[in-house]
């Protein structure tokens, strides 16, 4: 039943006859229809399963349009010495990203139940932050002594508090927000933090733990936020929030002051942060995509100013920048301007403000600290004069014979010449010489006259050092003099050894060192020193028959020299080797006049360099100790299948335990999923070489983000520890555990909850019996985070693997 | 008309086919192989043709076999590690079990090579400097063998990149790199084991390209032949040095890819067709190298089957099998009241005792039990002397009183009539281990802390103890610690004994001991001979595979333990640049000095040539990221393909040194560095020109012809490749003396040569410049 024609002027040229609305209307009507009886044979897509239904696609209609490219494909490549995979790399064409679907900007709500609707995803996190409250606070100063670390991050706090100059391996941010917590909950700052001490009566632990403990509740919103953003269904971002609330390790350590709820925190601000800035992809250089990348970068800054361990979140960062790049490389419709752009952007706020962030809190941290503390001789003897309380002003300033003094290494991490009583037990056998920080009277050393000159008088004239002048040192405790020889040193075999050698009668002209003055920082280059000056004299030691150098470089010695630095003496002269420059540092002569208490300036970089260097080197000394077993340390191979957990305190049937270990389902079952992950890529991969179609294209895109998100961020944080020397303890598994969280979730979310397979009432109860499970896990090991007060074998059942050292060792 | 001498060079490889005019390039049908191209000039016709390769390639083979004998008769002492493999070779001919890191390969080859040369295998190459000419060692030999072996290295290299589709030029010039070689002569002239890997290794790479030259024609008799070839010559590279698991990657890695590409649906295949490439790799990939490499370990057994140095290595059963071993000899059973002495297995002290007391106090303040003292004592005492007690009804004689596994007993102590004890008291050196004391015989007050239990290793139940071979742990009954010892002495009042603990880990490999002797029997006259009716000394038969299990395990572990610092162990960051070589022999009377290191102009060429290859592939992608296509296709595919394995191998030969804690030396990038040499060919190759013989795999009955391309270098390529052969050649005769060791050199000379300030020679003239 057709229409009449209707004759339609649309502008046809002249003399052509009008047009019929027949010619853009040939669609004739169905003459028959699929529900036919004798249709039966090709079945519609309707009737098949939607997985099902996809394949066949591959097979029929999606050959219509691709056979012609297909069979051309397979004629031209056939013979063709390349291999497909890398001529794939065609420039870019896809537009997926695989972030969050984006969603239209619904209208500003009008009622109540409008803004409620259009607020939903805001509602699950309120509640979450509520039962993470609960979990977070619940019976936080149950124990009242120091718990663990709190012995070392709380005695940090206080030193903020006190202003006195600390050295510690970690950088300066959490331990000033610990400091912060303590200055708000009015500590003021004079416990001492002793491993295992009851906290006395003034110091409002409970209130600094809280303030602490915020971070930790702060995870799980953030943590379904991150979700969200991730593009995960809703039961999967529930199930990340849920995991992230019931894992009693994220639990147990958020509840203590330590660095570790900051850690995370800013670990998961920044995940959170990057997932958001990659849906923002699709407006480029908007508002809001400059907000979220510096948030991203800020947040850098914040992870790794807290702990060093922020840098593999950092390369997870980078990793992601790195691949949007590329891809964005790829993008032919992209501007050159815009390439550049782009690459400004990410320097910008990835590179130059994280490193704003980082600088900015070592300064704060030079300006709190401003008074001599424990840690001043990690630093130059420059930046030590300016601390208040520190004597070094006070010195003689000119350096003449008989003057005892300190010397100080000025190559980063430098320390004081030492040495003590102890032997060598290798090459000469004599008195140790070492470098160390610690400062005593073991590291102080007198002047004196070579031993074919006259002796010290102290009733001659004064007689100044200067340049060229060959000397003796006598180290003041022992009276023997710094000596070398040709004898290997220790470690660094291919220098000469330096040791302590005969006292104050006996020696030979291999005492004789002679003082080489490099420059000095107020006086200008050589030629204008006449005089040696403390603090500010840059000095060398050559050995005046060897003509080698006295030479400090970070060469650890074993246990024998209690890891101290070894000293040794460089036959190779470089003048540019700051390991063998050397400065006076303190200086007593009773017949010199007191220097004034001038101020010498320390630039700020280079002490933040300095302090750097430093807690790098600390950092790479904390190795595991051949000789001891340390019962908390584990190894990174025991960790995704938690083969060990630590005891936080000690283990007396009145005292309060906590016990650091996470929820074994939960980590358990990331381990698991990662390990799926794989696999099923690979199956995936296989599968597209041979075309089957299991995904839209949206899909892959998703599944490769959220995996990729999800994997690399878990391999840098695991793989990493394996290189390290350092000794390595279980809660360094928590921010590496966030990832394998999201892992899990988004394996039952690939597998179960977005299925097409399964119905809705399978996904639900499936969904259901995993969450229970989680949460009664969490509940039967909530005593390990909460505290478990008697007896350990009153508490039966918590024995899950005999590794676990529990009920005993 | 020589297409050398033409101008602008061609850019695209189908605007050749349109000079068709003056060559007739493309020659559609032609199915002959892809050697009988006809070239465009009458030059490239010379350079290219056979007589030319073959008179090159013996040429380079001649030099080599020179340059690898010339004065291989000197030094005529042991030089480094000689000290090692001369000795391996030695027990070889003597058939005596020794123990090593390496697999046994290339020291069985080694072995044959001495007993070829007629060498008894009487000289124990004990010290560097050694000589072997007063010992009468037919030296020369044994050091012919790798010498050969490195010879015969270069005809391979340039088979390598011939059978690649490079032209006569750059084949030789990568052969030429291997063949002026220092660190190569150095290596293959000494009784060493790496020339004999690297030759397997470059083997392996050439039947590997022959056999991906042969994919149009799969599962032809040549393609099986090749394939198995590769995986054979595998196995060998493997069975020289554990390195050659690295060629495994550089092959498995190739295969991969290449497998991936069969996967590929566009190609058209079935996946029936790809189980069966499949198959066919995993049997000639997998399956053949590991028999092959299983029967090196059976030789291996075979040849070594008496007792020697490597004994004591191996577990109890295992010894067992050799002949001779002291273990087969004496190995007892023990009775209960037998007296005994009882020897760590580790650190070799006795379990000893003496009336001495533990001090009250120790220096840290804790407090001892003040009960006799139980240490570890390395020498023969009658302190030493147990007996063993039961603690449940004896039969009066007869096999009843034989002790067994997991018996319960008690130890007396011979000379104080005291029994072994443990109790929850520490131990004086280490607070979590529980201290060993003894208690009086008679005193029954403490009877259940003198409970022990016999464990002893793998054993099945019932098993009986012996002495030697019974290798046990004593366990504490009520507190579950095992006796331990460490290397730790005690103090003064200990007489620096060492001291012996509790230690409560259950599963620690060192608390093992074993009995040592039998001093006594209670009852019988000749208990030393009470056992010789039911064990003969006759060595006993072991499962090859469990041998094998053990001695490859034991070669892993022992191999990740060598950590131990050495002054020339280097770091894998010098190696390609020579920062330091390795001392291997001096002579202080003439001054010489066999210094180890590569020539510096060729390391550096690699080292260069690598880094071109990053930025060709890096702007390639780049470019093609960008939809330009700078390269054509053909050329790209030979670098991606060709030079990207060359490159692939020197990766995997190189870099997983760094992830290894054990000491690392120079000569470990021997292999690497065959593989720069073969990238470095082909990077020459294409900065020189681009264009190459192509296609060269050879065509099938289904693959369609392919436009055709002739490597067109012209003399300019020539010239520099003599250029470099000479500046190599320098550089070889002017570092000669360290690397032959002959002549001496004065202090000046040797500062001289002396290139780079980190290299560590000796016999240097002091430094005039000691003024500041």
């Amino acid at each position: 039943m057709k229409p009449d024609q209707v004759t339609l002027d649309i502008g046809s040229p002249p003399r052509t006859p009008p047009r019929l609305s027949s010619d853009y209307e040939e669609v004739p009507y169905p003459s028959t229809h699929w529900s036919g009886p004798n249709q039966g044979e090709e079945l519609p897509l309707h009737y098949m399963n939607e997985d099902k239904a996809r394949r066949r696609v591959r097979g029929t209609a999606g050959l219509a349009e691709d056979t012609g490219d297909v069979m051309q494909d397979i004629g031209e490549s056939y013979d063709d010495d390349g291999k497909e995979f890398y001529n794939k790399m065609r420039p870019f064409k896809g537009s997926f990203t695989g972030g969050r679907p984006r969603h239209r900007i619904p209208p500003p709500p009008t009622n109540f139940a409008e803004f409620v609707q259009q607020n939903q995803e805001h509602i699950p996190p309120i509640i979450y932050t509520l039962l993470s409250c609960w979990t977070r606070f619940h019976l936080i100063g149950k124990s009242n002594v120091v718990v663990w670390d709190e012995a070392h991050f709380g005695k940090f706090g206080s030193h903020y508090l006190k202003q006195e100059f600390y050295f510690d391996v970690h950088p300066p941010l959490g331990k000033m927000l610990v400091g912060l917590a303590g200055l708000l909950s009015g500590y003021d700052g004079s416990f001492d933090f002793k491993s295992g001490a009851e906290y006395p009566e003034g110091v409002p632990y409970v209130a600094m733990r809280v303030m602490l403990a915020t971070f930790g509740v702060a995870m799980v919103p953030l943590a379904w936020y991150t979700a969200v953003e991730l593009g995960l269904s809703w039961r999967a971002s529930h199930l990340v929030a849920i995991m992230v609330l019931c894992d009693v390790a994220l639990l147990c350590i958020s509840r203590f002051i330590l660095l570790d709820s900051m850690l995370l925190f800013f670990t998961f601000t920044t995940v959170f942060c990057m997932a958001k800035f990659h849906n923002q992809q699709h407006q480029s250089f908007s508002v809001d995509w400059w907000i979220w990348l510096f948030a991203t970068g800020y947040s850098i800054g914040c992870v790794t100013s807290v702990k060093w361990i922020g840098m593999f979140v950092t390369a997870l960062v980078g990793a992601y920048t790195i691949e949007d790049l590329w891809t964005k490389f790829g993008d032919l419709r992209l501007s050159w301007r815009d390439q550049a752009r782009h690459w400004g952007a990410r320097i910008c706020c990835l590179i130059i403000v994280p490193f704003i962030v980082y600088l900015a809190c070592f300064k704060i941290h030079f300006l709190i600290l401003n008074h001599s503390g424990p840690g001043d001789s990690q630093m130059s003897s420059l930046f030590q004069a300016n601390l208040v309380g520190n004597d070094f002003g006070k010195n003689p300033l000119e350096i003449a014979y008989g003057s005892k003094l300190t010397l100080k290494n000025m190559g980063y991490g430098g320390g004081l010449l030492h040495s003590h009583v102890q032997h060598y037990p290798v090459g000469s056998a004599q008195q140790q010489i070492t470098c160390y920080h610690y400062k005593d009277e073991n590291n102080e050393w007198i002047i004196h006259p070579r031993w074919n000159e006259p002796p010290l008088n102290l009733n001659d004239p004064i007689r100044f050092l200067s340049h060229g002048d060959v000397i003796r040192l006598q180290h003041s405790p022992t009276t023997r003099n710094l000596h070398s020889h040709t004898v290997a040193a220790p470690v660094t075999k291919l220098n000469n050894e330096v040791s302590c050698y005969g006292n104050a009668t006996v020696g030979d002209h291999h005492d004789y060192w002679r003082v080489e003055v490099v420059d000095d920082i107020k006086q200008g280059s050589r030629e204008h020193v006449d005089r040696i000056h403390s603090l500010t004299t840059r000095l060398r030691f050559r050995h005046e028959t060897l003509g080698c150098y006295l030479r400090a470089a970070n060469a650890i010695l074993p246990q024998w020299g209690f890891k101290q630095v070894e000293v040794s003496c460089d036959k190779e002269n470089n003048p540019k080797d700051v390991h063998t420059y050397w400065n006076v540092e303190s200086h007593w002569n009773d017949r010199l006049p007191a220097g004034d208490t001038k101020f010498y300036k320390s630039p700020f970089f280079r002490d933040f360099w300095h302090l750097n260097v430093a807690m790098m080197t600390s950092n790479n000394a904390l190795i595991p100790d051949p000789d001891k077993e340390d019962i908390l340390a584990s190894q990174p191979t025991d960790w995704p299948f938690m083969r060990l957990g630590l005891r936080m305190c000690g283990w007396g049937d009145n005292q309060t335990k906590y016990y650091l270990l996470g929820t074994p389902l939960i980590w358990w079952g990331g381990t698991i999923s990662l390990i799926a992950s794989t696999i099923i890529l690979g199956i995936y991969l296989l599968r597209m070489q041979r075309k089957y179609k299991d995904f839209e294209p949206e899909e892959w895109e998703h599944f490769l983000y959220v995996g990729k998100v999800a994997f690399v961020g878990w391999a840098l944080h695991y793989f990493p520890f394996f290189i390290m020397g350092r000794v390595t303890y279980v809660h360094h598994y928590l921010p590496t555990l966030y990832f394998s969280v999201i892992m899990a979730a988004h394996v039952i979310d690939h597998f179960l909850l977005t299925s097409r397979r399964l119905a809705e009432n399978t996904k639900t109860i499936v969904y259901s019996v995993i969450v229970a499970c989680i949460v009664a896990n969490f509940w039967w090991f909530r005593g390990l985070a909460f505290g478990i007060d008697g007896p350990i074998t009153d508490h039966k059942g918590l024995l899950w693997r005999k590794t676990w050292n529990i009920y005993h060792q | 008309m020589s297409s050398a001498s033409e101008g602008p060079r061609r850019r695209n490889p189908a605007s050749s086919a349109s000079r068709a005019t003056q060559s007739p390039d493309v020659e559609l049908f032609d199915d002959r192989h892809s050697t009988s191209y006809i070239p465009p000039g009458a030059w490239q016709v010379a350079a290219e043709s056979n007589k030319t390769s073959m008179a090159v390639v013996g040429a380079l083979t001649a030099a080599a076999f020179l340059l690898r004998f010339y004065k291989i008769n000197l030094p005529d002492q042991v030089v480094f590690d000689e000290v090692h493999f001369g000795k391996f070779a030695a027990f070889y001919i003597k058939g005596e079990y020794y123990f090593d890191v390496h697999p046994p390969l290339a020291k069985l080859l080694l072995g044959a090579a001495g007993w070829f040369a007629g060498f008894d295998g009487n000289f124990d190459f004990e010290n560097i400097g050694d000589s072997y000419t007063d010992h009468h060692v037919p030296y020369v030999g044994m050091r012919a063998l790798p010498a050969t072996l490195n010879s015969l290295t270069i005809p391979i290299v340039y088979a390598i990149m011939k059978e690649s589709g490079y032209p006569t030029v750059i084949a030789a010039f990568s052969a030429i790199l291997v063949l002026l070689d220092n660190a190569h002569i150095a290596q293959s002239r000494l009784i060493l084991l790496d020339a004999q890997l690297v030759f397997f290794m470059s083997l392996t790479i050439y039947a590997y390209i022959r056999f991906r030259k042969l994919r149009y024609l799969e599962f032809t008799t040549e393609w099986w032949g090749w394939l198995t070839a590769t995986g054979v010559f595998l196995a060998c590279t493997l069975g020289c040095k554990m390195v050659g698991l690295f060629t495994f990657l550089t092959i498995g890695a190739a295969v991969i890819v290449d497998l991936w590409d069969i996967l590929d649906i566009k190609k058209g295949h079935s996946m029936e067709h790809f189980w069966r490439h499949f198959m066919a790799r995993a049997i000639s990939l997998i399956v053949i190298p590991f028999i092959v490499y299983l029967s090196f370990f059976w030789i291996h057994f075979a040849v070594l089957s008496r007792s020697g140095t490597g004994d004591t290595f191996m577990s109890p059963a295992f010894q067992e099998t050799l002949r001779g071993n002291e273990m087969l000899l004496n190995s007892q059973e023990l009775r209960y009241y037998d007296i005994v002495t009882i020897k760590h297995k580790d650190t070799k002290v006795f379990l000893h005792s003496h009336i001495e007391r533990y001090p009250l106090k120790y220096d840290d303040g804790r407090i001892s039990s003040q009960g006799q003292q139980v240490t570890g004592y390395a020498h023969n005492d009658t302190n030493n002397h147990w007996q063993i007690i039961p603690t449940k009804a004896l039969p009066a004689t007869g096999r009843g009183r034989i002790v067994r596994h997991e018996d319960v007993i008690q130890l007396l102590h011979v000379s104080t009539k005291s029994h072994l004890l443990t109790h929850d008291v520490a131990s004086p050196l280490m607070a979590t281990n529980q201290e060993f004391t003894t208690w009086p015989k008679d005193d029954d007050t403490r009877h259940n802390d003198t409970l022990f239990q016999l464990h002893l290793n793998d054993a099945p139940e019932g098993q009986a103890w012996k002495t030697k071979s019974g290798h046990f742990r004593l366990i504490h009954v009520p507190t579950r610690v095992s006796l331990w010892t460490h290397p730790k002495t005690l103090p003064d009042w200990a007489f620096k004994q060492q001291e012996i603990n509790g230690n409560k880990n259950a599963q620690e490999r060192s608390a093992t001991w074993f009995v040592d002797q039998l001093i006594a029997a209670e009852e019988e006259e000749d208990f030393l001979n009470r056992t010789s009716k039911v064990a003969v000394a006759e060595p006993k038969k072991l499962n090859f595979f469990k041998k094998f299990g053990e001695l490859q395990l034991l070669m892993l572990q022992h191999n990740a333990g060598l950590t131990a610092s050495h002054p020339y162990a280097s770091n894998p960051i010098n190696w390609p640049f020579l920062i330091s070589g390795i001392s291997f022999w001096t002579q202080s009377t003439d001054q010489k000095q066999i210094y180890f290191i590569g020539n510096i102009v060729g390391w550096w060429t690699c080292a260069v040539a690598l880094s071109i290859f990053v930025g060709i592939i890096g702007a390639d992608l780049l470019a093609r990221r960008r939809g330009v296509e700078p390269i054509p296709d053909p050329v790209r595919n030979r670098l991606w393909n060709n030079a990207g394995l060359f490159v692939i191998g020197w990766a995997f030969h190189y870099f997983p040194f760094f992830l290894m804690n054990r000491q690392l030396f120079l000569h470990h990038y021997l292999p690497a560095h065959v593989c720069s040499a073969l990238a470095a060919g082909a990077v020459l190759n294409f900065v020189l020109s681009e264009t190459i013989n192509y296609p060269i795999s050879i065509r099938g009955h289904l693959t369609r012809a392919k436009p055709k391309m002739h490597s067109d270098l012209g003399p300019k390529a020539l010239a520099f490749v003599i250029a470099f052969a000479l500046a190599m050649t320098l550089m070889l005769v002017y570092i000669s003396p360290l690397t032959y060791g002959t002549p001496g050199l004065d202090g000046e000379a040797v500062n001289h040569r002396r290139l780079l300030s980190t290299w560590t020679l000796h016999f240097a003239a002091k430094k005039t410049d000691q003024t500041v």
